[in-house]
């Protein structure tokens, strides 16, 4: 997107009534003469590494900015904005990758910094067992930006400390509720990305995170619950904070954090869960996001994040759940936080099948995990989280279709005899493989005999991830679908944090094991 | 890395730009590198240089903050403006205190250049000496290494100035067995290049491999569990964020107590356990300010199984009249009693499971502290005082308020330097392995 000065300054500064208008000013003119230069910038870096000897490089050129409110109850704890500018050059020598960012943006800086990622791929070939090469990509020139309707860094902070302050009295405004906190979290990512295959891109993303926690204690008794908002960050601008009713959802969070303190503690055993977009969202990403990531399966990730039960030879042959699942990965999806018009190796933003009918189908792969597997193009899941990280494979917003039918949540209640229904994401893990999972929620409803029923505390269940997805048995509809998501999943070495959405229905699970936390640790 | 000089220089002039009432600026500069390799080769590897400064301002007890890395005179004085706007429209600060005036300092020594200027040459030797003991010994390596040198000062409106160099190194490794039934874990950290034993990763790395292979089942339970000090890195981690005093007092700790009191005076742990901070310690040294600017001073969270300092912020401390809190910088936890070796533990168990690592740890409730997670890269049984066979992965759920509370701990070890493998060994404590009688299992994971 690209801002006027005119524009530029109405909505900073001056609309603000602030006396700094020289520093803006001057900024703003040092801000456009950069643009300007990351052409050459970039051309300086190509040249070098290819005059070095890379066979491959790319320069990522990018300024990343964030604005971060933090309130409790009636006061402000925190206002800041935070920005970081600079390069990274990636560049391959001999089969081995090298890498070098500094905040330096100068011919010089860039210059220096090519000859050392060149030093450092050198290095490695001179140990590299297997070399690393990469597929095509198409050459590409484009301006790229997400969908937003208003940018929220365009927009005067004094409407967003009300919209927390507002947020907070309405909570608090429910007998029983003694604190409430919320945030306000804006990231605006402005990236250039140019190739030794000739791609030029530049790119300009928008996502916005309210949150909230109302906390409920009982003084006497020494106990306490905590209800956090549903909502969760979007790949949109400052109109999400229209298209939700946070102010009514605050108050139902304070009501439910008080009924927690009186809520039945769950029975363990065996239910048919019924769960929202608002909690299912989480079960996806960690059981069928991350296995379905190329590199963990290759080892890549075995240190870290860990392995995956899937395999390359399983492709096309393993039962991921029953006939009804479908996920799709898809960086072009509309609102989603992993969408993007192009990926950190220059390949284009696409949606394809991970598992269709149930059936294990396809991977998250990059330019060079897809020549590791001899695939002749990429789904375009390279990521790097700030100029000064290394690109690498991150996941894309991985979501499980709607069911055919229009089925509502109250369809699928009606199904079950005993059962739980779940709202929002709570306590997550799962094993470095991806098969035992356990998950808690915000808000845990008695289901019984097909009907809503009485509020249940200390729930969280457990499973194995194919036989989870198998014991799926109805999915709601289109009308039911809503997408979820994360600013911070994190995976890497060092660790990196990526921005992901997973769209789903309400759907239902046939017998999964169910915990009551609070005996676990003695206090029912 | 940023002298003391260059970094007194910066702060100089941004509080120079300065308009508002109070002001505190700081600066941090890191030279940073990295050597990753999986399947026995090098994957990403790379460096960053950066340096960012950050403001924080009040203006009538108004806050803003603002923070960038162009540090160009234009950009700072860009930053300083940055944080008085925001200042200008935020409500006032009603736990704004002024900032600290001139602070003494006793200096910390945490930074080794040798770590901060450690040569590419040399960690792409260090990491392929690795491979080739993984290669050696017929395991598929994946690991991390990693070295950094950071400069930081800090500089108030009412005249504090206060500068610090650290550093950090680590390596891990994990070596899987072909065949895909064994995997080991080790990771050791360092501020200092010259004491981080690269080889001990590699040996007990490879070691634990081979030994976890060909894993039984072994049903969950409640079992007795030795802890190396790396599963006890893995389990404490969310335990130093629970002695925050404001938290306690607003009943929403597990430190907190039925009618609105806390637990601080209590005996709640094991009574041979003592956790502090201590930030002169010389395998663990800390950061020599605290909580904006204050001098940081020996702490003891837990003496002798008693709950004996809970951490008021400075707001806090006032509003209950109280001191500020002069730490924690770090987390030592010591045992009163002669340290017991793991090999020690093991003998004197009659049935039991030795575990070395845990991984992704979540709380799960916040009363008890009770988490969930499971066991990775290794589980071995133990009967009769001997390890007999390796078993497969469990999830557990464990209260770590009943993990060391009186009558549950059995043995303690001498306190070793480890870091969190989920952090990567960017965080560091100094602790010892346990013996534990009860510990809660409650799934079985086929997870290798």
């Amino acid at each position: 997107m690209n801002r006027t000065r005119r524009t530029f300054l109405q909505q900073s500064g001056l609309a603000l009534g602030v006396a700094t208008l020289p520093a803006w000013f001057m900024e703003l003119e040092a801000a456009e003469a950069a643009a300007m230069d990351r052409g050459k910038l970039a051309e300086v870096a190509l040249a070098a590494a290819k005059k070095l000897g890379a066979t491959y490089a790319d320069i990522r050129i990018n300024r990343y900015r964030t604005e971060s409110l933090s309130t409790r109850e009636k006061q402000v704890q925190s206002v800041a904005r935070n920005q970081s500018f600079g390069f990274g050059v990636r560049v391959l020598c001999g089969g081995a990758w090298g890498f070098a960012a500094s905040r330096e943006v100068s011919e010089s800086a860039i210059r220096r910094m090519t000859r050392e990622a060149v030093d450092i791929a050198k290095g490695n070939a001179a140990y590299q067992r297997k070399k690393v090469s990469l597929v095509p990509a198409p050459r590409v020139s484009a301006k790229w930006r997400n969908d937003f309707v208003t940018d929220p860094f365009d927009r005067p902070l004094d409407g967003k400390i009300q919209f927390l302050l507002k947020l907070n009295e309405r909570a608090q405004s429910v007998k029983g509720v003694n604190f409430v906190s919320s945030s306000l979290s804006f990231v605006n990512e402005q990236k250039y990305y140019a190739s030794s295959d000739g791609s030029h891109i530049e790119q300009y993303i928008i996502r916005s995170y309210p949150s909230f926690t109302v906390t409920a204690v009982d003084m006497l008794k020494g106990d306490f619950q905590t209800r956090s908002g549903l909502g969760g960050p979007q790949g949109m601008g400052y109109e999400y904070l229209d298209k939700h009713d946070w102010l009514a959802e605050a108050e139902q969070a304070g009501n439910e954090a008080v009924q927690k303190l009186k809520a039945r503690q769950i029975e363990p055993g065996k239910y048919d869960l019924v769960l929202d977009p608002t909690h299912l969202w989480l079960t996806i990403h960690e059981s069928v996001g991350h296995p379905t990531e190329l590199d963990r399966a290759l080892g890549w990730e075995a240190n870290y994040a860990g392995t995956s039960f899937l395999t390359p030879e399983k492709t096309g042959k393993l039962q991921y759940g029953s006939k009804l699942v479908n996920f799709f990965a898809d960086r072009t999806q509309p609102a989603g936080l992993a969408t993007v018009g192009y990926d950190d190796d220059g390949v284009p933003g696409q949606k394809w099948r991970l598992v269709k009918d149930g059936l294990f189908v396809d991977w998250q792969t990059t330019r060079d995990l897809a020549a590791q597997v001899g695939r002749k193009s990429s789904y375009g899941c390279t990521h790097a989280d700030s100029w000064g990280s290394v690109p690498f494979p991150r996941m894309p917003n991985v979501s499980l279709e709607a069911g055919p039918s229009n089925a509502t949540r109250e369809e699928l209640l009606a199904d079950v005899k005993s059962g739980v229904l779940i709202f929002g994401d709570g306590s997550f893990s799962i094993d470095q493989q991806r098969y035992n999972f356990q998950f808690g929620g915000q808000v845990f409803w008695e289901i019984k005999d097909g009907k809503k029923g009485e509020m249940l505390r200390d729930v969280a269940y457990q499973a194995r991830t194919p036989d989870f997805w198998g014991a799926l048995d109805a999915l709601g509809g289109r009308g039911t679908y809503a997408l979820g998501g994360s600013f911070g999943d994190g995976k890497g070495e060092p660790g990196q944090s990526n921005a992901v959405s997973h769209g789903c229905p309400v759907a239902r699970f046939r017998q999964i094991n169910v915990l009551n936390t609070a005996s676990r640790a003695g206090r029912s | 890395m940023i002298s003391e000089k260059e970094a007194r220089a910066i702060c100089e002039k941004l509080l120079s730009f300065v308009t508002a009432d109070d002001a505190v600026v700081g600066v941090v500069s890191e030279d940073y590198a990295h050597q990753r390799f999986a399947a026995n080769q090098f994957t990403t590897c790379g460096v960053r240089e950066n340096l960012s400064v950050g403001v924080t301002v009040w203006a009538g007890k108004k806050r803003g903050a603002a923070s960038t890395n162009e540090v160009d005179d234009v950009s700072l004085r860009k930053v300083v403006a940055e944080a008085e706007q925001i200042a200008s429209v935020s409500p006032v600060d009603r736990e704004y205190l002024p900032s600290v005036s001139p602070q003494t300092y006793q200096p910390v020594d945490a930074y080794a250049a040798a770590t901060a200027q450690y040569p590419a040459a040399s960690r792409a030797r260090l990491v392929h000496d690795v491979i080739g003991q993984c290669e050696k010994q017929r395991v598929t390596g994946a690991g991390f290494f990693q070295a950094r040198g950071t400069g930081a000062a800090a500089a108030t409106k009412h005249g504090n100035f206060s500068y610090e160099r650290s550093s950090l190194t680590s390596l891990s490794l994990t070596a899987r067995t072909p065949d895909g039934t064994g995997s080991g874990y080790f990771l050791r950290n360092h501020y200092d290049i010259t004491r981080l034993d690269t080889a001990r990763v590699a040996r007990e790395s490879i070691g634990k491999a081979h030994t976890s292979r060909e894993p039984r089942t072994l049903d969950a339970g409640t079992y007795t569990v030795v802890l190396e000090p790396q599963a006890v890195a893995d389990l404490l981690g969310f335990f130093r964020f629970a002695f925050d005093a404001r938290s306690a007092d607003e009943g929403r700790s597990p430190f907190s107590a039925p009618g609105g009191k806390t637990k601080a005076g209590e005996k709640i742990f094991d009574e041979r356990i003592s956790i502090y901070s201590d930030p002169w310690n010389k395998e663990l040294p800390g950061s020599q300010g605290v909580q904006g600017g204050l001098p940081a001073q020996r702490v003891h969270l837990v003496r002798n199984g008693v709950l004996e300092t809970l951490v008021y912020s400075r707001f806090w401390a006032q509003q209950k009249g109280k001191e500020p809190t002069p730490g924690p910088v770090n987390a030592i936890l010591e045992s009163s009693e002669p340290p017991a070796s793991v090999e020690e533990m093991v003998r004197d168990t009659k049935k039991g499971l030795l575990v070395g690592r845990f991984w992704y740890i979540r709380p799960v409730d916040i009363r008890t502290l009770l988490i969930t997670g499971l066991t990775r890269d290794g589980v071995w049984y133990i009967e009769d005082g001997k390890i007999q066979y390796s078993v497969r992965n469990f999830r557990f759920n464990q209260s770590i308020l009943q993990l060391l509370a009186p009558g549950n701990v059995e043995r303690i070890g001498a306190p070793e330097r480890v870091g969190s493998s989920e952090a990567q060994g960017g965080d560091s404590s100094l602790l010892p392995a346990l013996k534990v009688k009860q510990f809660n299992f409650t799934s079985q994971s086929e997870a290798v």
